[in-house]
């Protein structure tokens, strides 16, 4: 089992090291210098190689990246030329929005997903399982922003029910301990601030969690199916096991293996992914910040913010990967 | 009648069909892949004959402005878009921008992703670690960000979007085919033709090549799907073609936050589309899948 951890530890290094050098060859490979859009207009050769130097860019390349990846290393990521704020520190407040936002759709797409899968596998070739499948398919086939479009039309606009945009009403006080607004709400003991953001919380969590719910259905569905027709299954019923225990005890159990791996999967993607549910619902996360980044030309917030978002996706699959060798005992046993 | 002959009939009638007359008859009796072929063909007759079906100019202004925002009506049946353009043209114009986007960045993608993985696959060794390290690190990256970089690197336009979405699909059919060739090189049937001497183009070509193709085919339809959706969530972005009035659906869609009082079916018009075009591809991909799967064969 150390084995196994340490191999997939080590895994990770060419990894980092790949990315490292292409995000920084990406950056550099944009249309326009860093000296040319700090300086605008008002760039002259001379100004320019000012600028090369004092930012080291007149080095050798490779010098460079030994540069970056010692800074990045020690944890420095740069200022945003946009807003001036170090890109550090904007991730610090920004990537809590963008965890809790992936926390909501997965709740949403497990606790729906799971047994709208479990269901249609019971009720196997009947309409409920074609009508669970339809469902599921649709739920795959539609983009996010429209969904969300959608929802934000029917349930913000139209009907009122919800807000709209953002993650807490501007009227609400709240202290931000954690950064984690429902946390900070519960923590201290804001009860109107956690109803609040709950309510910001739910329509931008249902657009994010739908494809996720659609893939979990259909992967629970085909588990189930795969487990119950397994000969301990038989066993179970022949030995006269009750229905509901065969299915709690043996079924659903054994189903769960490969419905956890593809959460972990789903979860890390969403964390990196939610770029179009947070422009849709104006969501203060990550994947915004990025794109108005490009917008901008923003470098530093582009190389730190995208290698800060593949290496969480990196890390969540690697613990998805060690979690699945430790509950599946085929594994954890070789 | 002897039992052998009537034996020898009923394995007449059973007899093992050719993978893909055998896939085909399955493939028919698949009631969703039926309707994802009716939708697709459906999107496809759009894009070939627009400007036979649409009745306007896609950036054709067909009343005065005061007009704009027109809801459905008989004369325009998708309504007026923000520029007082028919909606309805604009959207049989823009299948013609997804379904060729998407056609042309999967085959980039196909392409180079199956070149690589077969190089991989085959070769093994330092090759296969290098090739394979590299796709590691692109799968990394999320895949709309990835596009979305690209895009930003390359500057808007249609051959940058299509060249991004490509990109993205590189690896995914670069794992699928080293997969695939490696599992196939060790199968017993593979083995078990090679000790009985078939020589080895006929083994290649019906054993090792059938069996590995038939997942990418699956994979392609579903990446038609993928792409779409990518390539509408780049131009909602504002990453779209340069040109705001291109009728690409995502395009279309990119400003509806701010027409939502005044004109709702403009939000929900280009979804649609999007949302049953992809529906289609996802529905064959989804048929082929069963209808290749070699352990539902000859059932």
């Amino acid at each position: 089992m150390l084995r196994f951890v340490v191999r997939r530890l080590l895994l990770l290094i060419p990894i980092l090291i790949g990315l490292s050098i292409l995000i920084f060859l990406y950056v550099r490979a944009l249309p326009g210098s860093p000296a040319v859009a700090l300086l605008g207009e008002r760039a002259t050769p001379e100004t320019v190689a000012a600028i090369n130097k004092e930012y080291g860019l007149d080095k050798p390349i490779y010098v460079q990246y030994w540069r970056y990846v010692k800074r990045t290393a020690e944890g420095d990521l740069g200022t945003s030329s946009h807003t001036r704020v170090p890109v550090r520190e904007e991730l610090r407040l920004r990537f809590p929005a963008t965890v809790e936002l992936a926390v909501g759709a997965m709740l949403f797409a497990t606790i729906f997903g799971i047994p709208l899968g479990f269901v249609a596998a019971k009720k196997y070739g009947t309409w409920i399982d074609h009508t669970s499948l339809f469902v599921s398919l649709i739920g795959i086939s539609i983009p996010i922003f429209f969904l969300a479009i959608l929802l934000k039309y029917i349930f913000a606009v139209r009907l009122g029910w919800l807000p709209s945009v953002g993650r807490a009403s501007v009227l609400i006080d709240l202290e931000h301990p954690t950064g984690f607004y429902i946390l900070d709400a519960i923590i201290t003991r804001n009860w109107a601030a956690l109803k609040d953001c709950i309510e910001h919380l739910i329509l931008p969590a249902i657009a994010l969690g739908t494809i996720p719910l659609a893939i979990i259905a259909r992967i629970t569905r085909a588990s189930v199916l795969d487990v119950q027709n397994e000969d301990y299954v038989r066993t179970a019923r022949a030995k006269g096991v009750a229905p509901r225990t065969v299915d709690r005890r043996h079924v659903f159990r054994n189903a769960l293996l490969p419905i956890t791996t593809i959460v972990g999967l789903q979860v890390g993607l969403l964390l990196s992914g939610a770029v179009l549910t947070e422009k849709v619902f104006a969501w203060p996360g990550v994947g915004s910040w990025l794109v108005d980044a490009i917008t901008y030309r923003d470098y530093a917030v582009l190389q730190g913010g995208i290698l800060f978002l593949a290496i969480v996706f990196v890390l969540v699959n690697l613990i998805v990967d060690i979690t699945y060798g430790v509950i599946n005992p085929r594994i954890r046993l070789s | 009648m002897s039992v052998v002959e009537i034996e020898s009939r009923v394995l007449e009638a059973d007899a093992p069909q050719g993978l893909w007359s055998e896939a085909w008859r399955r493939l028919r009796r698949n009631p969703g892949a039926i309707v994802g072929f009716c939708l697709v063909a459906f999107f496809v007759t759009w894009a070939i004959f627009a400007p036979l079906i649409a009745p306007y100019g896609p950036r054709e202004v067909v009343a005065p402005l005061t007009d704009a925002f027109e809801p459905p009506s008989r004369e325009h049946w998708a309504g007026l878009d923000q520029q007082a353009r028919d909606e309805f043209s604009r959207l049989v114009y823009g299948a013609r921008y997804s379904i060729i986007i998407g056609i042309i960045s999967v085959t980039v993608g196909l392409s180079i992703g199956l070149t690589l993985g077969g190089i991989a696959g085959y070769f093994g060794g330092v090759t296969d670690s290098v090739i394979m390290r590299c796709m590691d690190v692109m799968l990394a990256i999320p895949s709309l960000l990835l596009a979305i970089g690209i895009v930003a690197a390359l500057g808007p336009g249609l051959f940058q979007i299509m060249i991004a979405v490509g990109i993205v699909n590189i690896p995914i059919f670069a794992r699928l085919l080293r997969g695939s060739v490696l599992a196939q090189k060790e199968n017993d049937f593979v083995l078990a033709a090679r000790s009985v001497g078939v020589p080895r183009r006929q083994i290649l070509s019906s054993h090792i090549v059938p069996n590995a193709v038939s997942p990418v085919i699956v994979q392609a339809t579903l990446a038609m799907a993928t792409a779409i959706v990518d390539v509408a969530a780049l131009g909602f972005l504002g990453l779209g073609p340069p040109d705001p009035g291109t009728p690409e659906w995502g395009t279309m869609l990119s400003d509806v936050n701010r027409y939502f009082a005044s004109g709702p079916h403009l939000a929900i018009v280009p979804g649609i589309a999007i949302v049953f075009t992809v529906l289609g591809f996802n529905l064959i991909g989804d048929g082929l899948r069963e209808a290749l799967d070699p352990k539902l064969r000859s059932r």
